[in-house]
């Protein structure tokens, strides 16, 4: 089963996209903000870092830096997930080191053609 | 829980917090929709793709009016656009209280906690506290009008909450971040004019982010006020000594908020202000030294000259000083050319003097084992005058020796000496630098700069009366050096053309002040008739012997210029008492008479210095010298 880390400061994003993520087989660990996401991605297991960039302590541009910048987690696949409130957002996304990028409200399966696409058709 | 994005404005925050439950909808009315594939949910699919449709019609209605390349709206948009939130949110309330009530399809509980939070998200979508409406759309209107910008930076999203509303409330625009590290990246970004800081952060905090903003010169002034537990006294005390202004205890107390935020931007105002008029100060002090180099350009000031404070009128002031300074170097440029012309004709039939016996020096001579003396180079009243070789400073000096009876006892050699010493306090282009005053083997001496050249009178009796441009360009050094002679308190007493030096560039260099009145103080100890400075050239009040000041000097500038020009003095006579009698007593003709080319205000400013009153002479020399430059 594949691992997918979801760093999400928001409490219904998360319940929504986790139930969501799980119903469709993947097992959903969750990360609050930012230092607690790159702390859990850092400690290992998982496939794909789901991501969303408006997180308190560290924000998701940081930790996705932190991320890249680490040799443990400098490869995993990270898609970030925005609120669309910032033009430009998308750019810093990927200039932080995202592989891709979605917009909420998130359309599950336009976000699972991304993961599909990241994790190499594996689900 | 709400949770205020960080952004540069409200604008992108309000847009962050309208699209937020939006979003909730959409999402947990599609993942209910998943589990209803059979044909008997039509009802319920017909009722959750119904809210889909109100949630996208809003999700449209925000990102026309907040869209995210807009970082300013007007209010009447803004509450144009709560008023378009309220149908798609009745329509999602609508279903969803449908959806429950039911009679055929009893929700299960998961069923029943998913649509109740799709609920939640609809009523937050519009706020139901049409005060909190209001705030925001004054916050919007505040930041759009530029008004005070607070960063409210907390990691407890409560707090910040909290703090933001009130103060969006207050009229403020509040942008806000959850650490330290975000609030740095935050001030790089947009400018603030106060941050309301949070001492304790996990991730940097209020102090180590206050020596970050105050060790930024971009940042160094925007006022910092710590939010802090009360007990937390000692921080407290180390971010105010590391430059906090001031400091508010949690819980916040509304008015005291109010207090400290008005008093802050109040000072950052006056700092604003204050910095805003160093640099215009700096602008007219660079461009007064800009003028003074002659690198002044035309329009420099123009950004400052709009400024409608005493600055700006200053840099006006600069600006067209700077114009005329511009002119009359140009003006005083071409009188100089003319001038050296003049010399260069004169020097050509200029006789050198020759070694007279009466000379107490002799070419080859050393005075006071020190000055080789190489040759004469003019006579006077008080002595001759050679040029030297100062060998202990290796360079040309003057030697006027003095006629024993001038110094002739030891009181009068103390005055002299106080003289030369007044004198000395003279510095200026147009003045002969005075050395010093000694003796030596019985000869009493004086030495001072060596100006290789000729005297207005060598240059008179050489070539006649200057054309208008070469006298004035005479004219208006004189004026100079007297300007800086008279500001010391030292009167020349003795103008005249045999003590203006000229050198081959032009330059005019007056000689002798201070000397004269040695010579004045002296006539009474020795024999009588001797005939201090030259009468043709003394003022009025001069040759009565009254008290003289620097109105005198201005008449004798007079008599010179008036020579210069035409050629002649104002009033001259074979004999001394004759003579007397025209200075007291006669108007000369006006010099205009004797050479036409004289124009009317330069033939009136002569007429003005030959006041036989010293009262309707010409101010001082200061005035003098703009009237010179005036003329065209």
């Amino acid at each position: 089963m594949l691992r997918i880390l979801l760093v999400e400061d928001n409490e219904l994003n998360r319940d929504m996209l986790s139930r969501r993520l799980q119903r469709k087989g993947f097992e959903v660990a969750m990360a609050l903000d930012g230092r607690q996401g790159v702390d859990m991605a850092k400690a290992g297991g998982y496939d794909l870092i789901l991501m969303d960039m408006s997180l308190p302590e560290i924000d998701g541009w940081e930790a996705t830096r932190q991320l890249r910048a680490a040799p443990e987690t400098a490869t995993v696949p990270i898609i970030a997930l925005t609120a669309h409130a910032m033009a430009g957002d998308r750019d810093k996304a990927i200039e932080a080191g995202c592989n891709d990028y979605d917009t909420k409200p998130i359309e599950l399966e336009r976000l699972l053609g991304k993961m599909q696409a990241l994790l190499g058709g594996g689900a | 829980m709400t949770h205020t994005a960080p952004g540069s404005n409200p604008v992108a925050a309000l847009r962050h917090d309208l699209r937020t439950p939006v979003n909730h909808i959409v999402g947990y009315a599609e993942m209910l929709l998943e589990d209803l594939t059979g044909p008997e949910h039509a009802a319920r699919r017909a009722a959750l793709e119904e809210t889909l449709k109100a949630a996208r019609d809003a999700l449209n209605a925000i990102s026309l009016v907040l869209a995210p390349t807009k970082d300013a709206v007007e209010p009447s948009e803004l509450s144009g656009l709560y008023h378009r939130l309220e149908d798609p949110q009745h329509r999602i309330v609508e279903a969803v209280h449908a959806l429950l009530a039911a009679a055929n399809e009893v929700p299960t509980p998961s069923f029943a906690e998913d649509l109740k939070k799709i609920e939640d998200a609809a009523q937050r979508l519009v706020p139901r506290d049409r005060a909190a409406v209001t705030g925001e759309v004054r916050a919007v209107a505040a930041f759009a009008a530029g008004v005070a910008r607070v960063l409210v930076v907390d990691d407890e999203a409560g707090n910040r909450d909290l703090l933001g509303r009130r103060l969006q409330r207050e009229g403020y625009a509040v942008i806000t971040a959850g650490g330290g590290h975000e609030a740095l990246a935050l001030i790089a970004k947009n400018p603030v004019d106060v941050v309301l800081l949070d001492v304790m952060m996990p991730d940097l905090d209020g102090l180590a982010v206050l020596e970050r903003l105050k060790a930024d010169p971009a940042t160094h002034d925007v006022p910092v006020i710590m939010i802090s537990a009360l007990d937390d006294l000692s921080a407290i005390a180390r971010c105010i000594q590391a430059g906090a202004l001031d400091y508010l205890p949690k819980p916040f107390e509304p008015v005291i908020l109010r207090a400290r935020l008005a008093a802050s931007l109040a000072e950052k105002r006056a700092r604003d202000q204050e910095r805003d008029l160093v640099k215009a100060l700096g602008a007219v002090t660079a461009a007064a030294a800009a003028v003074e180099a002659g690198a002044y350009q035309a329009g420099a000031l123009a950004e400052v000259a709009q400024r409608p404070d005493a600055i700006g009128r200053l840099a006006r002031v600069v600006d067209r000083m700077a114009t005329q300074v511009g002119e009359r170097e140009a003006r005083l440029r071409s009188r100089v050319t003319e001038l050296r012309e003049a010399i260069g004709v004169a020097r050509q039939t200029h006789d050198y003097v020759v070694e007279s016996v009466s000379d107490r020096l002799k070419a080859g001579e050393v005075l006071a084992g020190r000055y080789a003396i190489e040759a004469v180079v003019g006579r006077g009243g008080m002595g001759t005058v050679y040029r030297a070789r100062d060998s202990e400073l290796n360079e040309t000096v003057a030697v006027k020796t003095l006629m024993p009876e001038l110094v002739a006892d030891e009181e009068l050699r103390e005055r002299f000496k106080d003289e030369i010493r007044l004198a000395r306090r003279i510095t200026h282009r147009n003045v002969v630098r005075m050395h010093d005053f000694g003796e030596a083997n019985g000869v009493w001496y004086l030495t001072m700069e060596f100006v290789e050249g000729l005297t207005c009178r060598d240059l008179l009796d050489a070539r006649g009366p200057l054309a208008v441009p070469a006298a004035l360009a005479i004219a208006t050094q004189l004026a100079e050096s007297l300007i800086v002679a008279h500001e010391v308190g030292v009167i020349h007493r003795d103008i005249k053309p045999q003590n203006l030096l000229l050198d081959h560039a032009g330059v005019l260099k007056v000689m002798d002040f201070g000397v004269a009145r040695l010579a004045e103080r002296t006539a009474g100890h020795t024999q009588a008739g001797l005939i201090v400075g030259t009468p043709a050239y003394m003022s009025p009040e001069q040759l009565t012997g009254e008290e003289v000041d620097a109105r005198s000097d201005l008449y004798s500038a007079g008599v010179v210029l008036y020579e210069l020009l035409t050629g002649q003095l104002p009033c001259d006579a074979p004999t001394v008492m004759a003579l007397f009698a025209r200075v007291l007593g006669e108007t000369p003709p006006r010099p205009a008479t004797l050479q036409p080319a004289i124009p009317p205000a330069l033939d009136e400013l002569i007429m003005q210095l030959l006041a036989k009153r010293a009262a309707d002479r010409v101010a001082g020399a200061g005035a003098l010298l703009e009237r010179l430059q005036a003329l065209v």
